[in-house]
């Protein structure tokens, strides 16, 4: 299951969808998709908004708190809610 | 900086339940041939096996691979040989 932990102003994203075998797991390409598409469009307008390290866990530290960084984050959060409510045993968001 | 997107990123790795096993040869069809009471003619196999699991008795003989034959045609009969083991015999009409 893919755990998506938000704490003030850092994302942790940890874990596998585990929905279907390597390549063809759909759940982990929507959450990859969303993720990425994110986190590239924050660093596009400002690379300096942003700290990303992935690794084995996905780390995404908000450096500004400038309402576009907020809006794609946000809508990052809600795209991967909508995601749970799907498949609510391959993906989790937490809010703290 | 632009990260690559992999839409795999949070996918196991490697297919689950890849193993290198999954392999078996076919059953050797072991046991009895020919039961007790059954008939059995001169050469006939009445039993198939690995090792001796039965002893050849009276008129049975052995091959390499422990298989036991009629010698000669008889009825079959199972016995006790000893405490803990079997032997299988062959007694004429």
């Amino acid at each position: 299951m893919i755990k998506v932990i938000k704490t003030n102003n850092l994302i942790t994203i940890v874990g596998h969808a585990n929905s279907n075998v390597y390549g063809k797991d759909i759940v982990c390409a929507s959450a990859s998709s969303i993720i990425y598409t994110t986190i590239n469009a924050i660093k596009r307008i400002d690379k300096n908004a942003i700290d990303v390290i992935d690794n084995d866990i996905m780390k995404i530290n908000l450096l500004k708190d400038d309402e576009i960084t907020n809006s794609l984050i946000n809508n990052m959060i809600d795209l991967l809610r909508s995601l749970e409510k799907d498949y609510p045993k391959n993906i989790k968001v937490k809010e703290n | 900086m632009f990260y690559k997107l992999n839409i795999q990123r949070f996918a196991r790795v490697k297919a689950q339940g890849s193993t290198k096993n999954n392999r078996d040869s076919a059953g050797r069809r072991l046991g009895a041939k020919l039961s007790d009471g059954q008939e059995a003619t001169a050469g006939s196999i009445i039993y198939r096996q690995r090792g001796t699991k039965i002893y050849p008795g009276t008129n049975v003989g052995m091959g390499k691979d422990h298989t036991l034959f009629a010698t000669i045609d008889g009825v079959v009969k199972y016995e006790r040989l000893g405490k803990n083991k079997k032997k299988v015999s062959v007694y004429a009409k």
